[in-house]
């Protein structure tokens, strides 16, 4: 049996890399890589262009742009397997090119993650399968950061709860049982939400099956043998359905991170920003580090824009974004000052104590300083044009209302405020914000209110977002209220147990959602994300880990309680979270809609699990607690939860896994319709 | 006992040894010389068939039916295959020991497992027309020359994708040889063709001359580690060159005029000609030794050395391993030879036992190593025991020693020694067996039906068993004819308790053989949902498959399903079927979201879902070209919910989306410029910027457009096409319905008390915005409600310092009047002074 470790985004990523690389250096000689749009920047985490090149890439195409030309021989495609429409696309490719060129090509398929049934059926219908050469890419979760895993599926939001395709949870699943494989078994699996049980329940049936899997597959080798047991070193897996807290993402995010996605849109650990932003003198330190994939290639249409575009790479090897990324806002002007400060003073220092060594030592540090200096122009540039937006009308209108709303306040003069930014005419994202943010906190719009914003919204929108609404309303998002208990969802049917809605007055209270005193310089308490308001999912994570730390907050709700740091609170009972899963939480877990999991995991041979448990002794190494965000996390969230993950102490830590980063904008935005009914 | 170097050779400075593995192999009326004979590597079964273009004679009818029959190396028939199917141009096997026949016509079957079960697929790039000559196989594919010198080539056997290589010159080959994808730089298959004096060197995307000169070639040989080449040259020589054409490494003359039948090398350092019953053993430098048969020899090559056929025996020749040299070697004065030697002494109870180990103290770990290394070399069972007993003695003396390595060679060799028993005929040597794994060995016994052994040595090796089961249960299921029940009830009986064993192979196997209740009756006991579900469809169990689709979570699997019920049964009962299933009818209602329309249409009319079924028509509306057709689509989508209460909202914003359009259409004829498929809103807004008002208001009023948004698009508009003179006399009305301020946050409760209270003013905002500050201030005295210092600063937001100062000099502020004056500039600096004047005056 392979040797239980605990997660390791290095490893991951390296694996990603190998196959990839292994897979293109199965094609032999030079080729042309057609990669999926929504797969370039996933591969431009782990792999640079170069890298590409030097595996005998010689052009890179984006398969929805329709133009690979017929200049090589081989002709490889990068493509998601999963849907039709994707499948199809890589048909009529095939044939175009077929049609075009005069010589004879060789086509390679690597379906990402997994060869599909109905793609090799695609191919057979489009008279194509029997001349391409298929192979999977497993490629599942990709780390973005050390503790941030994601399986960078951008629709997942959109086909979970809006399509109830469950793809993304069946994906989800094999990634968790890779990472299982690696790690050995999560010993316990808690989970909120229907989607979540249904993952639950995937991922045991999926261990079940593993036995047998593993036994029928004649490449299997020695001993992979998935008797597992369970892991020594993750306590729980934590599944937090999207469903159960819609409206954290609708609240616009506070800290530097989340604002820097709520106004320029992080993707794929990069950020686009005009370059009229940045000054006109691109540092070249920035741009060099990571040129990823789809930046440096001319063939590339999304990067057609880079003109005036500048991609800034966003992420743990940047000198000074770790700490700031997931700092409350307020805070970023004081932060950067005094780095700006102490920069200049140790770049002063070479003038005071001027001994050879001490030059020589400055000088090796040098290009630190410099790398710093970049950095700290980048992110003064960003934060300045963040404070633009923060600064006007709206934006603190729209706080306001998203505050109002999610601190239990006044309905009536939120929705004065909502009309007249329909009035005004500000993104239609935005007010669909504070819309759902309503029907998500108080279980839908009263009818008038519903019928009302609909005509409005209407009216200044365009008829088209008939649709948009009717959209949201499946996602559950923004419905009115009476048609709550029974809205068009045919899913909600299945999970027993489960109930309708989230009563959120009461789960305000008992979790503590919202507290009036937020420090966001020295904050206390995770609220300090969205000054002010905890994002319910967080909670109810805390409501593992952190037990009596959040039993004193419901408990007590004066500030003292608060003002203890969790972590020495947290530690005092508890000894094993794992033992214990959602206990003590059960009452108001039962006022959250959605199933509720709770499953102990024990390995297959009871021997072997306490054999191994023997050997490691009774004193518990470092325990990593799995969150998994089911239909996607936010940036506000991720903080939050390292903001958690801080305070547990003895060496334990989160790690965040998630379909895909979302955001306010990305969630009603997949519901939008972009087109009108002009006549062109 | 007879000594291990026995049979050793000395062939220049190296031994080779030949072991007689089995005896009487073949019946003694097999003519060998008129049968190809093809070997698995790694000991594995022997294919022979007789070869069609050598005469026979004639016997009976019964002989002269072609079959290809598999023997085990100890000559066990194990399957027969009779073959009618064409002339066999290439008999190979894979490393799985899948045997692969190639026929003229570029046929290919696989049969992947030893019992007769095979797979066909054909080579197609013309072997049809031109014929497959002859084929050259390596462990994992195979590559076929063509009547017309073209090379096809198969990579793997698992979705065979024959492809062509590169086109080589016409001339007639006179032999070829291969240099497997593992070894060539390119990693892809390089053949190598000996054509006229020079060999060409032809992969998929170019065919290379090596210009030699020694041609023309009678056998080209490539060694296993595709390191070396040995060539046969016509006049009777064995050139040995590295495989990348840059050196010559050895010379050898065979002085026989006849060219030799067969050409191969054993192991990596040896190369072995023959002729019909002799053979040439010839090592590095040219040096060689004979070795002379009764009868017919055929050369089978595997990675570490080469067995050879008669009808009599099969032995195997091979370098002698290291550990053995040093050990056995007459004269060595090895510590692993005296350490031999001492247990030796020991069981003639002689104290030069203990001499002897004294002798070898210093080395004596190493010695043990080595002894325990030549036992695994060792086919003789009385040798591998003395040897693990030097071992085990040596070890003994020892004050650290792992014994790991001896506990894991005595098992192994328990293993081999079993395999190799005649009755199994697996005569696997000890590297041949690292190199195939204990799983693979056990796979061979399982395809030979030696399942008890399998049994045994899966569990003495803690192996997993269920394979072994599972092929058992298949091959009860083919051959028994007992009772379904029965059979059934027995297999699971049997099986029930075993981990991991997959029924969907078994019932597969009975599906198979006709027997689709079995084969459903076994399914039940599958525990993988999804693995259910082929098998179910084929045998038109079309629901229940869809039901196990869905159960395994597999969204693709569920797709597979409905696609292929959609295809057979009618719509409406497709609909029924998916009705029930709510993660069946989402996934078809996404797929059909991108394809096709016209299905959901039906879906959504079946299912009474009217507001999905007028959206969808809705859609069609926004995607129509011309305004006629929109307006038809919009027309049926009210049409659609025309009957129904529930939807009379609905229905009346899709009459307005029609009025508007209608509207918009006559603005567009009036004024010439575009309006349709803007919003009420901005048509308001373009109706007032491009100065239409009144249309405007009667835009507002037949939508109904409240006041207030009215004012905001009028305000807005206004300032956009920088109307500053209506704006004034909207600043002249008494009130305004958006305020002409608006406060927001005055009645927020304490909860966001620490938040900004924000106050708005917006027209000063707008007009300032818009770079008025004239106009801006004239709004200023409207905001009765602000606090001085708001008025103050909106003041100096329209650069009226002194007016400014004025507000403040009402509310006797001097420290306000002091910052102000620093903002000052020319006349108003004075006039500041003078306020602060008047208020510290007094």
């Amino acid at each position: 049996m392979a040797p239980q470790s605990a997660i390791d985004a290095q490893d991951i990523t390296d694996k990603a890399r190998r196959d990839l690389l292994h897979l293109l250096e199965g094609v032999r000689g030079k080729k042309n890589l057609v990669i999926e749009k929504s797969l370039l920047g996933p591969i431009g985490l782990f792999v640079k262009f170069s890298t590409l090149q030097e595996y005998g890439v010689d052009r890179l195409f984006t398969l929805e742009n329709r133009n690979v030309d017929t200049s090589q021989r081989n002709v490889v495609f990068l493509v998601r397997g999963e849907k039709a429409r994707q499948v199809q696309a890589v048909a009529d490719q095939i044939k175009q090119v077929r049609r075009e060129s005069q010589q004879a090509h060789e086509f390679h398929v690597f379906w990402v993650p997994r060869r599909t049934l109905v793609s090799d059926q695609i191919l057979e219908e489009n008279g194509v399968l029997g001349e391409v050469n298929i192979a999977e890419c497993p490629l599942y979760l990709i780390p973005l950061e050390p503790d941030l895993l994601s399986l960078e599926l951008e629709d997942a939001f959109s086909d979970l709860y809006l399509r109830k395709d469950p793809t993304a949870i069946f994906l989800a699943a094999r990634a968790l049982m890779l990472l299982q494989k690696q790690t050995g078994l999560f010993p316990r699996i808690l989970g909120k939400g229907d989607n979540a049980k249904r993952l639950a329940d995937l991922l045991l049936r999926m261990r079940s099956e593993e036995d047998v899997e593993a036994s029928a597959d004649p490449t299997n080798t020695y001993q992979t043998g998935f008797g597992m047991t369970p892991s020594s070193t993750i306590d729980n897996l934590i599944i937090i359905d999207r469903e159960v807290d819609f409206a954290t993402p609708l609240m616009t995010q506070l800290t530097y991170e989340g604002l820097i996605d709520e106004t320029f849109g992080i993707a794929h650990n990069q950020t686009e920003v005009d370059s009229s932003v940045l000054g006109p003198s691109p540092s070249s330190q920035a741009s060099t580090t990571t040129t990823s994939a789809s930046s440096t290639n001319p063939q590339n249409t999304s990067s057609a824009i880079t003109a005036t575009k500048r991609k800034i790479p966003l992420d743990s090897t940047d000198k000074l974004y770790p700490t700031l990324r997931d700092c409350n806002f307020a805070v970023i002007g004081p932060l950067l000052n005094r780095t700006a400060r102490r920069l200049q003073s140790d770049y002063e220092s070479r003038h005071k104590d001027a001994s050879i060594s001490d030059l020589k030592s400055f000088v090796a540090k040098l290009p630190g300083y410099q790398a710093e200096q970049a950095s700290l122009k980048t992110h003064t540039s960003l934060a300045e044009e963040i404070m633009k937006q923060t600064r006007s009308d709206t934006f603190g209108r729209v706080l306001e209302i998203q505050q109002n709303l999610v601190a239990g306040g006044d309905v009536s003069a939120c929705h004065e405020a909502i009309e007249e930014l329909i009035a005004r005419d500000v993104k239609l994202e935005t007010v669909l914000r504070c819309l759902c943010l309503e029907s998500c906190v108080s279980g839908g719009l009263r009818p008038r209110d519903h019928d009302n914003f609909t005509r409005l919204l209407l009216h200044a929108y365009g008829h088209q977002h008939l649709l948009t609404l009717s959209s949201l309303a499946k996602t559950g998002l923004l419905v009115p209220k009476q048609a709550n208990t029974g809205y068009l969802n045919p899913m909600a049917g299945l999970a027993n147990g489960g109930n309708g809605s989230t009563d959120y007055g009461a789960v305000r209270k008992s979790l503590k959602l919202w507290s009036d005193d937020v420090d966001e310089q020295e904050p206390t308490g995770i609220s300090y994300v969205f000054s002010g308001y905890a994002p319910l999912s967080v909670r109810l994570v805390q409501a593992v880990v952190q037990k009596s730390f959040l039993a004193g907050l419901a408990a007590s709700r004066n500030a003292a309680a608060a003002a203890t740091t969790p972590g020495s609170n947290g530690n005092g009972k508890q000894t094993s979270p794992q033992a214990s899963g959602w206990k003590g939480f059960e009452d108001i877990l039962a006022r959250i809609k959605g199933a509720t999991v709770d499953e102990v995991q024990r390995g297959a041979d009871v021997g072997a699990s306490a054999a191994k448990l023997t050997l490691r002794g009774s004193a518990p190494g470092p325990k990593t607690t799995v969150v998994f965000f089911l239909g996607g996390v936010t940036f506000a969230e991720v903080a939050a939860l390292r903001f958690v993950g801080k305070g547990l102490g003895q060496g334990r830590r989160i790690v965040v896994a998630t379909t895909g980063v979302v955001g306010g904008d990305g969630v009603v935005g997949d519901a939008v319709e972009r087109r009108g009914f002009g006549v062109k | 006992m007879s000594k291990p170097t026995a049979d050793w050779e000395r062939v220049g400075d190296r031994f080779y040894r030949k072991l007689q593995l089995y005896t009487s192999v073949f019946d003694q009326d097999l003519e060998l010389e008129n049968y190809v004979v093809a070997g698995a590597p790694f000991s594995g079964a022997v294919a022979i068939y007789r070869d069609e273009e050598k005469l026979y004679t004639y016997r009976n009818s019964q002989a002269a039916k072609p079959t290809i029959d598999i023997y085990s190396c100890a000559g066990k028939l194990i399957h027969r295959i009779s073959w009618d199917k064409g002339t066999i141009k290439g008999l190979g096997w894979s490393e799985e020991e899948k045997l692969v026949v190639v026929t003229s016509d570029g046929t290919v079957r696989l049969y992947h497992d030893l019992q007769g079960d095979f797979i066909p697929f054909t080579l197609g790039h013309g072997a049809e027309e031109h014929g497959v000559n002859s084929c050259r196989f390596w462990t994992t594919g195979f590559v076929a020359l063509l009547g017309n010198n073209q090379l096809v080539a198969v990579t793997r056997y698992e979705e065979p994708r024959p492809s062509l290589l590169a086109t080589p010159p016409s001339d007639e080959v006179a032999s070829w040889s291969i240099i497997p994808p593992a070894y060539t730089l390119s990693r892809s298959v390089e053949v190598l063709l000996a054509i006229g004096k020079s060999i060409m060197v032809v992969d998929a995307s170019e065919a290379e001359d090596r210009m030699l000169e020694n041609g023309p070639l009678r056998h080209v040989g490539v060694s296993p580690n595709g390191r070396f080449i040995a060539l046969y040259t016509d006049d009777g020589k064995v050139w040995v060159i590295s495989s990348d054409f840059q050196n010559r490494l050895s010379e050898y003359d065979s002085r026989v005029k006849t060219p030799p039948k067969d050409l191969q090398w054993c192991g990596n350092n040896a190369v072995v000609l023959a002729w019909e019953d002799e053979v040439h053993l010839i090592g590095p430098n040219g040096s060689a030794t004979k070795y002379y048969y009764d009868s017919f020899v055929h050369l089978v090559p595997d990675i570490d050395g080469l067995r050879l056929f008669t009808n009599d025996v099969c032995e195997f020749l091979q370098k002698v391993p290291e550990p053995s040299e040093e050990t056995f070697r007459l004269g060595s004065t090895s510590p692993a030879s005296v350490l031999l030697d001492a247990v030796d002494q020991l069981e003639k109870k002689s104290p030069k036992a203990d001499d002897n180990i004294q002798l070898i103290r210093p080395n004596l770990d190493e010695a043990v190593d080595t002894c325990i290394r030549a036992a695994g070399q060792e086919f003789s069972i009385h040798w591998q025991k003395q040897l693990l007993r030097a071992a085990s003695y040596g070890k003994s003396v020892l004050d650290l020693y792992s014994s790991d390595d001896f506990v894991d060679m005595s098992s192994t060799l328990r293993v081999l020694n079993a395999t190799r028993f005649y009755e199994i005929g697996l005569p696997l040597t000890y590297d041949q067996y690292l190199r195939l794994g204990p799983e693979r060995l056990v796979n061979r016994l399982v395809n030979r039906a030696e399942y008890l052994l399998a049994l045994k040595i899966s569990e003495y090796l803690n192996l997993p068993t269920d394979r072994i089961y599972v092929h058992w249960a298949r091959q009860k299921v083919r051959s028994s004819s007992t009772q379904e029940e029965d059979l059934c009830a027995e297999i699971v009986t049997r099986l029930k308790d075993k981990r991991g064993i997959s029924f969907e192979e078994i019932a597969s196997a009975a599906f198979e053989e006709g027997r689709s209740a079995l084969a459903t009756q076994l399914l039940e006991h599958e525990p993988r949902a999804g693995k259910q579900v082929p098998l179910l469809l084929n045998a038109g169990e079309d629901v229940r498959a869809l039901d196990k689709a869905l159960e395994s979570g597999d969204t693709d699997l569920v797709m597979h399903v409905l696609l292929h019920l959609k295809k057979k049964v009618p719509l409406a009962s497709f609909f029924r079927t998916i009705n029930s299933r709510p993660v069946a009818s989402a996934l078809v209602e996404a797929t059909a979201m991108d394809s096709d329309t016209e299905l959901l249409k039906d879906l959504y009319y079946q299912d009474d879902r009217r507001v999905d079924g007028s959206n969808l028509l809705l859609a069609e509306a926004i995607e129509a070209k011309e305004m006629d057709k929109k307006m038809d689509k919009l027309q049926s989508a009210t049409r659609y919910l025309a009957d129904a209460k529930e939807f009379a909202f609905q229905v009346k914003a899709v009459e307005e989306t029609q009025r508007l359009l209608k509207m918009q259409e006559a603005f567009e004829k009036d004024l010439g410029d575009h309006y349709t498929g803007l919003s009420v809103n901005e048509t308001i807004f373009k109706l007032v910027s491009s100065g239409n008002v009144k249309r405007s208001l009667k835009v507002q009023s037949e939508f109904k457009v409240g006041e207030k948004v009215y004012w905001w698009l009028r305000l807005r508009a206004l300032v956009g096409r920088r109307d500053w003179r209506e704006l004034e006399d909207m600043s002249k009305n008494r009130k305004s319905p958006i305020g002409w301020e608006v406060s927001f946050g005055t009645n927020s409760d304490a909860l966001v008390g620490r938040m900004l209270t924000r106050s708005e003013q917006p027209f000063f905002n707008e007009i300032l915005g818009a770079g008025n500050s004239k106009l801006a201030s004239v709004f200023i005295p409207k905001y009765t409600s602000l606090t001085p210092q708001e008025r103050v600063d909106m003041w100096t937001k329209c650069g009226l310092i002194v007016k400014a100062g004025e507000e403040a000099l009402k509310v006797k502020d001097v420290r306000m009047l002091e910052e102000l004056r620093g903002k000052a500039t020319g006349q108003a600096v004075m006039e500041i002074e003078s306020m602060i004047g008047q208020l510290t005056k007094r």
